[in-house]
């Protein structure tokens, strides 16, 4: 109960102290976005269009206001939920945002996911050669594997097993001929909704190489983090102790070892994991999956300032999320911090 | 009194060498260790750091440090040897017949499990009787150990609880399974001195309970004569000398032993000079080599025929052994005369704190309120021309505070601080350049309070290189070949990292930084705890030395009362971030007021091996957890 | 002679180092070294394959991309971009992030504090979705993209050096400093900086990796250095064109970032190695 109270105690100042961040990132989007050499309200007019015509548009879109006034009745529009209109796409931002976002959302968690899992295994791997011959190369390779970034990661899976062997399908997230199920947005959850067993195997058989590159980018540091932590907890005189006492090795390592070690490695993963939010975009890109990255990086090709600011926006609460997530089960986790 | 040897003993080592590898060369660690444990006796290891003692635990568990193995001998637990027997059999005997108590109690106990957790997993693998709960049966251990409140206990973390209690906790822990061998490494070096004679005490009431077999090792040898029914003295990984603890402790045999005895300062009696050892234990490196006596280089006693064979053990008495050719020379190492007392040259007031308060606040933050601590609570007290004054306490009273204090670190939240009669309280500017020239500061620990990137020449004259002071290169190198021929280090040292020294010079060095500008005032913080006893013995010589030669007063904060005793004039004790008793040192420990002061003062092993040791009944008046 | 110093004689650094070297020269003698003009287009002989393959052109070592460029001449023409971006753009945010760092270490209170919530907001957002919005702001260009990467990427030292500051600040040779009358500039740069220096040199090194890796990342999706100039993501974006015509286009380049970061990331191991320094859980955040 006592746990309960702390962690709900944690929650609401977490929640209390992203509303200043979320209101300063969204005046700094604002502002870098507002000193571009584009003109909003040219860009929304046709090619053709007079000086008074554009004229007429910048005083209607606001833009002769004062910069903190723009703003003010730009940040007023978003808690209506209105983030304008794509100028390029002539659509609602919103809706725009939230018909890619859960692409984007399953993407980064099956992703982390397998970091979780490569990470873990592989940090426990390289924890058990230590001391050994096998240790010096393990380490060496775990060296190559964190220069290689999701980007690279995502073109080399492509090309290996998209393009020489063509066993995994790489663009887009349903081969031709699906029909989409849209119930919550989710493709998964919802062809699994629908029973449409066929288009949840094939949806998933197109996240395969996309998670993949994600999640292998991301567990290298992973790995190395869990095991210099349990090197760091096997200085420590408990696991002496426990030794001393006479209790196995394998019950050292996961009663006592691992449980402290995972301490250091979650506050990693909270930070890795808002970065791979913005790991999904390239991933994305790659792969053509129909995400929130492939949405920023037309909206920065095509000078779209409402969805700039929109996806911004969204990938600013998602790092704040999962930091949050993450905060929570370190709270759960780590006595230190929930008595005192 | 003889100790009987026909019992089977129940740890027995015969011939046990341990080595070390380092490259391709070994090392010896420990040399031709021979001892037997009977069941129920205490058997005390004494030796200053690098002696070897902590490594016979390690023996035992064999959980040797990566390249130390065994190379000859044995070891044997109730017949049984426990170098060459099977892992997983020695596994068994672990926790169950052979228990240990850690060096660090807060860290021996896992920090993300509560105690019931680690005592359940404890009480299971040891097993419970038919239909006995783990729960009945861990607060009966508690109980057993004097832990009050058990049911609630069961629920903390260890950082929730104290040194001590996490001390009980893993004492409960170790003769739950009523083990027939406890091992005990230095159990209360990481105490306060009220608590270390408690636990001593209860290690030892535990034992009789279950006629447990103990290995005591410490670096105190008051501490072991009063405890051990045997002692061992280890002198550079071999022993010394071993004997029934009170006849050794009261006649030594060898003169290591001897020595080590007069390089400790008494508590009771006529104060005594101390004996001074000079240099230190030879390293692993130069053992190798060595062909005679490892204490020749050392020893008073000295003769050629020392340095040319290893003395054996001989007997000298019953049951009583030493490892040198001239036991019969051993009374005759006397300590030199005491120092007469230095005329203090003015009575007039150098220092003088009033009402003096410190208190902490949380981190800031513009939301969280800042709550307060007074870790110094109106706190008088005067420093005279040439004054030693101590100040003791236990840890979390106050003395290291007052300290950052009187040098300027920190800034008083209330009262009145002033120095050759100006009021330096504000502590600004102009207040820290005065201070700066009459006071400076000896820190803790010489780790710490040396840069490990700067080179010892430039530490110890750092001040020259303070904003006004700027002198030349050559001037510098002339001052600190100075300042190191004053300490006693060679004038290569200069260019040498702190890295590459000792701990005792790391500590002299210390010293030399703060003596560069010749301030009036020395603030020495703990500057001789953690270090062995004749390294302590040799840096209290220096302090005494100094004084003649530069004539500065210090504050000398300690939580050994010995040497406070030896060195001060006067002293100030603290609790709790207040002053409870203060006067002359030796009014105050003949005849100590405050019911603090008291059992501090019996928490102190006596001097004498014959005088009954009974910390825990002059506690009685004073609760100190 | 004087014996190499610990940290030269670790096998990582060294292997490290002559990686670095390599691309350095690459870079340097670029025009030396590269057989053809880097932007010159053989419309004749467009995605020819590698020496080594079939209907490989001697001309033209590792082929030819969609437009006839020389690949080999772009992938060493493109080591200048990506060179020039690791070390001035780690340098930029080695200095801001190293001078805020100390200073709220240094100094706690209010300082510190704010500090930690300006990293915060920083922190909030994917350094590559930062990096974009920036390159939308500033514009495309050589510079800019330094820029773009110096304003992302100071955090990553701060936040580190920051704890190390504080931990070194609790030394008691700090303390000391300041009663011999150290002025606070003197005790951070003498008692301090030479403490934090091998961290600040090992992160100096991973972020050169990182600085690689975001170059790549903005030049892949358009939003680095101009088209005219030959860069290691462009060259990815171009071959995405032709995976299957000519994938050996596409290895080349992802080769040439792999080489450079492993030469970046296994110089930082070694230095955190024999430097002594703690890098446990940031390491590469």
């Amino acid at each position: 109960m006592r746990m309960f109270a702390t962690i709900a105690k944690l929650l609401v100042k977490r929640v209390l102290t992203a509303i200043p961040i979320l209101l300063i990132v969204s005046a700094l989007l604002f502002c870098i976005l507002r000193i571009l050499p584009v003109d909003p309200a040219a860009m929304s007019l046709p090619p053709n269009a007079t000086v008074q015509e554009v004229e007429a548009m910048r005083a209607e879109m606001g833009l002769n206001l004062p910069l903190y006034q723009q703003y003010g009745i730009w940040l007023n529009k978003l808690f209506h939920g209105d983030i304008g209109r794509s100028i390029h796409f002539r659509q609602d931002v919103t809706s725009l945002i939230g018909s890619t976002l859960p692409a984007t959302i399953e993407l980064a968690v099956i992703a982390m996911g397998v970091a979780t899992v490569f990470g873990l295994a592989g940090g426990l791997f390289l924890f058990y050669v230590r001391g050994t011959r096998a240790e010096a190369a393990m380490d060496f390779l775990s060296i190559l594997l964190l220069s290689l970034p999701e980007f690279l990661w995502s073109l080399f899976l492509l090309l290996i097993f998209g393009v020489f062997f063509e066993v995994l399908p790489f663009t887009g997230r349903l081969s031709p001929g699906f029909e989409r199920p849209v119930v919550t947005g989710f493709l998964l959850l919802d062809s699994l909704i629908t029973g449409k067993i066929p288009t949840f195997l094939n949806a998933l058989e197109h996240m395969i190489l996309p998670c993949l590159a994600l999640g292998i980018a991301l567990s290298p540091s992973l790995m190395r983090v869990l095991r210099s932590s349990l090197l760091d907890a096997y200085q420590d005189d408990y696991i002496q102790q426990a030794r001393l006492r006479g209790l196995s090795e394998k019950r050292i390592l996961i009663r006592h070892g691992l449980k402290n070690a995972i301490l250091p490695t979650l506050s990693l993963m909270g930070v890795q994991f808002g970065f791979l939010f913005g790991g999904t975009l390239l991933v994305e890109i790659i792969y053509s999956y129909p995400g929130m990255g492939n949405l920023m990086v037309d909206a920065i090709r095509n000078a779209d300032l409402p969805i700039i600011q929109g996806a911004g926006l969204t990938y600013c609460i998602a790092v704040l999320v999962i930091s949050i997530v993450v905060d929570s089960l370190y709270l759960i986790l780590n006595p230190k911090l929930r008595v005192r | 009194m003889a100790i009987p040897s026909a019992n089977n003993p129940i740890l027995s080592a015969k011939n046990l060498c341990v080595e070390s590898l380092g490259g391709k060369e070994s090392f010896p660690v420990l040399t031709d260790l021979n001892f037997s444990l009977e069941p129920g006796k205490i058997l005390g290891l004494v030796g200053e750091s690098g002696a070897g003692k902590s490594m016979i635990g390690r023996t035992i568990s064999q959980y040797l440090p990566n390249g130390f193995s065994v190379t000859k001998g044995t070891l044997a637990f109730d017949g049984e040897d426990l170098v060459t027997m099977a892992a997983e059999r020695r596994r068994n005997l672990l926790g169950r017949d052979i228990a240990f108590i850690p060096q660090e109690p807060l860290s021996g106990l896992n920090p993300v499990l509560t105690v019931g957790q680690q005592m359940k997993e404890h009480l299971l693998r040891i097993g419970l009787a038919a239909g006995e709960n783990w729960r009945e049966r861990a607060l009966k251990e508690f109980e057993a150990v004097h832990l009050p409140h058990g049911a609630a206990l069961l629920e903390k973390y260890p950082h929730q609880l104290s040194g001590g209690m996490c001390q009980r906790i893993l004492i409960a822990m170790a003769f739950a399974s009523r083990p027939r061998l406890l091992i005990a490494d230095e159990p209360t070096t990481a105490l306060d001195v009220t608590i270390q004679a408690r636990i001593v005490k209860l290690i030892a009431e535990m034992q009789k309970r279950d006629g447990t077999a103990v290995i005591f090792i410490t670096h105190d040898l008051r501490l072991a004569s009063q405890i051990s029914d045997e002692i061992m003295v280890l002198y550079a990984g071999r022993p010394a000398e071993r004997g029934p603890a009170k006849q050794l402790f009261s006649a030594p045999a060898h003169p290591y032993t001897r020595c080590l005895q007069l390089a400790n300062p008494n508590i009771s009696g006529p104060r005594r000079g101390l004996f001074i050892l000079p240099e230190r234990m030879p390293g692993l490196r130069v053992l190798k080599e060595l062909k005679g006596c490892r204490f020749a280089s050392r020893c008073p006693n000295a003769i050629e025929a020392c340095t040319e064979t290893e003395p054996p053990l001989a007997d000298i008495g019953p049951n009583h052994i030493a490892a040198c050719i001239r036991t019969e020379k051993t009374p005759d190492i006397v300590p030199p005369p005491l120092a007469p007392g230095r005329e203090i040259a003015s009575t007039r007031i150098h220092l003088n704190g009033e009402k003096l308060t410190k208190a902490y606040t949380t981190a800031w933050s513009p939301f969280a309120k800042r709550s307060a601590f007074k870790a110094v609570n109106s706190v008088d007290f005067t420093l005279g021309e040439g004054e030693f004054v101590g100040i003791v306490g236990e840890s979390g009273s106050g003395k290291s505070s007052l300290a950052r204090l009187v040098v300027g670190l920190d800034t008083p939240t209330d009262g009145r601080i002033t120095l050759a009669g100006r009021d330096v309280t504000a502590n600004g500017r102009s207040e820290k350049a005065y201070r700066r020239q009459y006071i400076q500061m000896v820190f803790q620990d010489p780790q710490s309070a040396l840069n490990p990137r700067r080179r010892i020449g430039s530490i110890v004259t750092q001040a020259n290189e303070a904003s006004g002071l700027h002198t030349g290169a050559r001037e510098r190198m002339d001052r600190a070949a100075e300042l190191l021929k004053e300490i006693g280090l060679p004038p290569d040292a200069a260019m040498r990292f702190p890295s590459q020294l000792s701990g005792g010079q790391k500590q002299r060095v210390n010293i030399a930084r703060a003596l560069c500008t010749l301030p009036r005032i020395l603030v020495a913080d703990e500057i001789v705890s953690g270090l062995d006893v004749s390294v302590q013995a040799q840096l209290l010589d220096l302090l005494l030395k100094l004084r003649d030669e530069h004539g500065f007063s210090m504050l000398f904060i300690s939580h050994d009362l010995s040497v406070v005793r030896y060195l001060c004039d006067r002293v100030l004790v603290m609790y709790r971030g207040e002053v409870v008793e203060n006067g002359e040192t030796e009014t105050v420990f003949a005849d100590p007021r405050h019911p603090y002061t008291r059992s501090l003062l019996a928490a102190v092993p006596p001097d004498d091996v014959n005088t009954e040791w009974s910390p825990v009944a002059a506690e009685a008046g004073y609760q100190i957890e | 002679m004087r014996p190499l110093p610990l940290w030269l004689k670790s096998g990582r650094v060294q292997t490290g180092l002559v990686i670095i070297f390599i691309l350095a020269v690459c870079a340097i003698f670029a025009p030396y070294l590269a057989p053809n003009d880097p932007n010159e287009q053989n419309l004749l002989s467009i995605l020819t394959p590698p020496i080594w393959a079939d209907g490989g052109d001697a001309m033209f070592p590792l082929g030819t991309d969609s437009l006839g460029r020389c690949v080999l001449s772009r992938l060493i023409f493109g080591a200048r971009v990506a060179l020039t971006v690791a070390f001035s753009a780690s340098i930029g945010a080695m200095i801001i992030g190293a001078f805020f760092a100390h200073v709220a270490g240094y100094f706690g209170g209010w300082v510190d504090w704010l500090i930690g919530r300006v990293v915060e907001i920083w922190l909030s957002f994917p350094p590559v979705i930062l990096s974009l919005i920036l390159m939308v702001g500033l514009g495309t260009g050589l510079r800019n993209v330094v820029l773009a990467i110096v304003l992302v990427d100071w955090t990553r030292f701060c936040r580190v050096l920051r704890s190390e500051v504080i931990v070194l600040r609790r030394r008691d040779y700090v303390s000391a400093a300041q009663l011999v009358g150290f002025s606070h500039w003197r005790t951070i740069t003498r008692e301090i900086l030479p403490g934090t220096l091998p961290l600040l040199i090992t992160l100096m090194s991973l972020e050169m990796g990182v600085a690689i890796i975001v170059e790549a990342i903005l030049s892949f999706v358009g939003m680095s250095v101009g088209s005219e100039t030959a860069a290691w993501g462009q060259m990815i974006a171009d071959a995405r064109q032709n995976i299957y015509d000519a994938p050996f286009n596409l290895i080349a380049p992802i080769f040439a970032i792999f080489f450079a970061v492993f030469g970046f990331n296994i110089l930082g191991d070694g230095l955190r190695r024999t430097l002594d320094t703690r890098l446990t859980q940031t390491e590469r955040t």
